[in-house]
C-alpha cells in the first residue's frame, strides 16, 4: 500500500509551548484523512510543517515519498494547499489569481490556460471569471481559494478547515468537490472542528487535543470507543452542580459533566436511563426543562476521550 | 521566470491602485503644476507676461552738422532685432500721448529723451533738463530696473566716449600735435559703432560677448522658468520616488496580512525567488515611475532633462537609492498599519533635511547643506541638479556612486532583514 502521506513522530515547540506532540500518522494514497480537535489541538500546525511553512523541531514527514525536511521542494510540488483563510489577491479576478497561483506551481502558457479553465468549471466560477475577488460572496472566495490549489492536479491535497464561516450552500458545494477529488484520485487531508464534516467525508479520522492524537481509526472504530452510548443533553431549571453527583450514581450512566448550565450524560440504554435521571433531579429538588438525545457521534467520542466537548 | 511572474503580479496590483498611481505620477506633476502655473506658465501668457512693454518718446534733435544723436541711438538699442522677443516698443510724439498710455497700462515703462541729450552728453554738462526720464507702472519691479540697466550702460559708454576724446586732446597737446575739433564727431561716430556692437555682443549675444554671465549648475541654454520647474520637479520626483519604493515594498506587509505569503511559501518556489521578486517589482516600478515623470514634464512643462547620459545616470542613482531605502524601511515595520506613519513621517523628514522641497529657494541656511549630504535625497538631488544643468556624465560621477553606495548599503541591511524575518 503507497503512502501519500507518513508523518513519523512530529513535534513542534515555539519555546515553552509544545503544540505537536510526536504525531505519527499515515494516509494511504487515494484516502482521505481528517484531523478532527478543537481549536488549538495543533491540526493548523501539524498542516504548516507538511505544507513547508513550518520546519519540524523533531520529526520528519514524507509526501509521496519526500521528506519535508531534505526534499521540501519536491514534496511541495506534490501538494496543494488550502489555508484556513481566504488566501488571494483581492485586487486581481478569479481568473487572473489562478493564472499567477498556476504559474507558482510551473504551469504556463496554454496548458496554463485549460487548465484555469477547467478548474473555474470545477468551482462552478467560470462565468464570474473576471470578476474582482474582494467583490465575491465568502463562499465564492473559498471556492477560488480551494481552485488555486488545484491547478497543477496535486496528488495530495490539504485542506485547513475549509468550511469555516460560510453559507450551508457554499459548504455544501465544498464537500461534494472533496468528494469529487477523491474520486479522482487525490489524497485529502481535511482539518475541520466539524465532526459532521469529518465523518461524512473521511475513510479515517484522527482526533487531536492538546497536540497529541488520542484515537484514530475509521469512524466506525471511533464510535466503538464509546461502545453504543448514548448522549443525553440536559437542561435544568437550577445550578447543574446540585444534580450532577446524583446522576453520576444513577445506574447505567456511565459519565456525567456540566458545562455552562448543560448536563451531558453517556448512557447505554435511553429509554432505560431517563425516568431515573427524572427520579433523580425531582429528589434533588431541581425541574428538568430540556432534554435532547444523540445517538453515539465522534462528539461524543471526544467526550469520553477527553471529558470536554469538542465545541470547547 | 517565477521572479518575473511575481514582479509583474505585485506592480499589476500596484497600478491598479488608483492611490498608488496618484502618488506616483499624478501628483508630483500637480505639484509641479501648481508652481508652473503660479509663474503664469500657461503657454503663450507666459510670453505676454514677460514681455517688457516700453514707450519712447525721442524729443533729441541734434545738429545735422556732427554726427552724434544719442537719442536716436537709444531708440535703436531699444528696437535692435536682438530685444524684440521681450521688449515691445511703440513711439509716442509726446509725452502727455505716453502718459496716458502707461495710465492705461498699454505700457510699463516709458523713456523720455529730453531734446538737447546729444549737445549735453558732447559737452560733459548735464542739466536736469536734458536727462533720460524714465516712468513707470509703480506695480512692476523687473522690467524699470531693466530699462533703466540699459539707458544708464547706454550713457555710460558715452560718457566713456567723452573722456576718451579728452584723453586724446590732451596727448595731442602733451605732444604737441593739432587736433581740430573738426575731428571730433569723427571719432565719436567711430567710437559709437564700436560701443553699440561692444552692447549688443555683451548682452545679446553670449557667445560672441566680452562678458559671460555664468551660474554654476544653471543650463545656460535652458529658459529661466524652465530651470526653476527643473529643478523644482527633479525634487518632487525623488520624494516621490522614495514614496513609491517604500509604498511597493509595502506589498509584502499587505501578502503577509492577506495570507498570499504564507500561501506563496507553500509552492515549490524557493524563499529567495519570492523575495527577489518583490524587490524587482520595486525597482522597474521606479524606473517606470521615473521614465514617465521625465516624459510628462518634458512634454507638459518644456523640461530639458540634460543630456541623456547624465540623466539615465541621475536616473539610475534614484532607482537604487529609493530601492535600498523602501526595502530597508519596510524591513523595519511589522505591518501595513505602522507603514503609513513610516512613509509618511519619516520620508518627508528626509525629504526636507535632502533639500527636495527647498530646490528653488536660495539663501538657505548652511546645516541644510551639510545634512543634505547625510540624506541619499540630497545626494540623487546633487545628480539631477547637475544632469539638469547640461553636465556630462563624469561630473556626475561623485553624487552617483554615493547615492548608489547607500541605497546599495540599504538595500543588503534590509534584504538580510526579511530573509531573517522570513527564513
Amino acid at each position: 500500500m503507497m503512502l501519500a502521506i507518513e508523518m513519523q513522530n512530529l513535534h513542534k515547540r515555539f519555546g515553552d509551548l509544545h503544540t505537536v506532540q510526536g504525531v505519527s500518522l499515515t494516509a494511504p494514497v487515494g484516502e482521505i484523512l481528517s484531523l478532527l480537535g478543537p481549536n488549538g489541538a495543533g491540526k493548523s500546525t501539524i498542516i504548516s510543517m507538511l505544507s513547508g511553512l513550518l520546519a519540524p523541531t523533531e520529526g520528519d514527514a514524507l509526501v509521496m515519498g519526500h521528506s519535508i525536511n531534505r526534499e521540501p521542494e519536491a514534496a511541495k510540488a506534490c501538494l496543494g494547499v488550502v489555508p484556513q483563510d481566504i488566501a488571494l489577491y483581492p485586487d486581481l479576478s478569479a481568473r487572473e489569481n489562478l493564472l499567477f497561483w498556476g504559474k507558482m506551481y510551473g504551469l504556463r502558457g496554454t496548458v496554463l490556460q485549460r487548465r484555469v479553465d477547467e478548474v473555474l468549471e470545477i468551482i462552478d466560477l467560470a462565468d464570474r471569471q473576471k470578476g474582482c475577488v474582494e467583490k465575491f460572496s465568502g463562499g465564492m472566495k473559498r471556492r477560488v481559494n480551494i481552485g488555486a490549489a488545484l491547478l497543477h492536479k496535486p496528488q495530495v491535497i490539504i485542506m485547513d478547515e475549509p468550511t469555516v464561516g460560510i453559507d450551508p450552500q457554499s459548504r455544501r458545494h465544498i464537500l461534494d468537490n472533496v468528494k469529487e477529488l477523491n474520486c479522482q484520485g487525490m489524497t485529502v487531508l481535511y482539518t475541520t472542528h466539524y465532526m459532521e464534516e469529518a465523518a461524512e467525508l473521511s475513510d479515517h479520522i484522527a482526533i487531536m487535543d492538546h497536540g497529541q492524537v488520542i484515537a484514530c481509526g475509521t469512524h466506525d472504530e471511533l464510535i466503538q470507543l464509546v461502545g453504543e452510548q448514548t448522549r443525553i443533553d440536559l437542561t435544568l431549571n437550577v445550578d447543574a452542580e446540585r444534580v450532577l453527583t446524583a446522576w453520576q450514581q444513577v445506574e447505567g450512566v456511565s459519565r456525567a459533566s456540566a458545562q455552562d448550565g448543560l448536563v451531558t450524560v453517556l448512557v447505554d440504554d435511553s429509554n432505560r436511563v431517563l425516568p431515573r435521571l427524572f427520579e433523580a433531579a425531582t429528589i434533588a429538588g431541581a425541574r428538568i426543562t430540556g432534554v435532547d438525545i444523540r445517538e453515539p457521534n465522534l462528539e461524543a467520542v471526544f467526550l469520553h476521550l477527553t471529558g470536554r466537548a469538542l465545541r470547547d | 521566470m517565477k521572479l518575473f511572474d511575481i514582479a509583474l503580479k505585485d506592480m499589476l496590483r500596484s497600478f491598479r491602485s488608483l492611490f498608488a498611481v496618484g502618488m506616483m505620477v499624478a501628483a508630483p506633476l500637480l505639484i509641479t503644476g501648481l508652481i508652473y502655473l503660479a509663474f503664469g506658465g500657461i503657454s503663450g501668457e507666459q510670453r505676454d507676461m514677460s514681455v517688457i512693454q516700453v514707450g519712447l518718446i525721442n524729443a533729441d534733435a541734434p545738429s545735422p552738422d556732427i554726427s552724434f544723436n544719442l537719442g536716436q541711438t537709444l531708440v535703436e538699442m531699444f528696437t535692435d532685432a536682438s530685444v524684440v522677443d521681450w521688449l515691445n516698443v511703440r513711439v509716442y510724439p509726446d509725452v502727455a500721448g505716453a502718459r496716458a498710455a502707461l495710465d492705461r497700462q498699454e505700457i510699463g515703462i516709458a523713456v523720455i529723451i529730453p531734446a538737447g541729450l546729444s549737445a549735453a552728453a558732447l559737452s560733459g554738462e548735464p542739466s536736469p533738463d536734458t536727462m533720460v526720464l524714465i516712468l513707470h507702472d509703480p506695480t512692476l519691479t523687473l522690467g524699470p530696473q531693466v530699462v533703466g540697466g540699459m539707458v544708464m550702460s547706454l550713457l555710460d559708454g558715452v560718457t566713456g566716449g567723452r573722456i576718451a576724446i579728452e584723453v586724446i586732446q590732451e596727448r595731442h597737446a602733451a605732444r604737441g600735435l593739432a587736433f581740430a575739433p573738426t575731428q571730433i564727431p569723427a571719432l565719436i561716430g567711430q567710437y559709437q559703432t564700436w560701443y553699440t556692437d561692444f552692447q549688443r555682443a555683451t548682452f545679446h549675444h553670449p557667445t560672441q560677448a566680452a562678458l559671460r554671465l555664468v551660474a554654476p549648475g544653471v543650463d545656460e541654454t535652458a529658459a529661466p522658468m524652465s530651470q526653476i520647474l527643473g529643478t523644482t520637479m527633479a525634487g518632487q520626483m525623488i520624494f516621490f520616488a522614495f514614496y513609491t519604493a517604500a509604498y511597493s515594498m509595502t506589498s509584502i506587509l499587505r501578502e503577509q496580512e492577506e495570507g498570499t505569503l504564507a500561501r506563496l511559501f507553500t509552492t515549490p518556489t524557493d524563499r529567495t525567488v519570492i523575495l527577489g521578486g518583490k524587490f524587482l517589482a520595486v525597482i522597474l516600478t521606479v524606473i517606470l515611475q521615473g521614465a514617465a515623470l521625465m516624459l510628462f514634464a518634458g512634454l507638459t512643462f518644456g523640461i530639458h532633462w540634460g543630456r541623456t547620459d547624465s540623466a539615465l545616470l541621475a536616473l539610475v542613482a534614484q532607482v537604487v537609492a529609493t530601492a535600498g531605502l523602501g526595502v530597508l524601511l519596510i524591513a523595519l515595520v511589522k505591518h501595513s498599519r505602522q507603514a503609513g506613519p513610516v512613509l509618511g513621517g519619516g520620508l518627508t523628514v528626509l525629504g526636507m533635511l535632502g533639500g527636495l522641497f527647498t530646490v528653488g529657494i536660495q539663501g538657505m541656511p548652511a546645516f541644510l547643506d551639510v545634512a543634505a549630504l547625510f540624506t541619499p535625497h540630497g545626494w540623487v538631488l546633487k545628480g539631477w541638479r547637475l544632469a539638469l544643468a547640461g553636465q556630462a556624465p563624469n561630473e556626475l560621477l561623485l553624487p552617483f556612486f554615493i547615492a548608489v553606495a547607500i541605497g546599495a548599503a540599504m538595500f543588503a541591511l534590509g534584504a538580510i532583514l526579511f530573509r531573517r524575518r522570513f527564513a
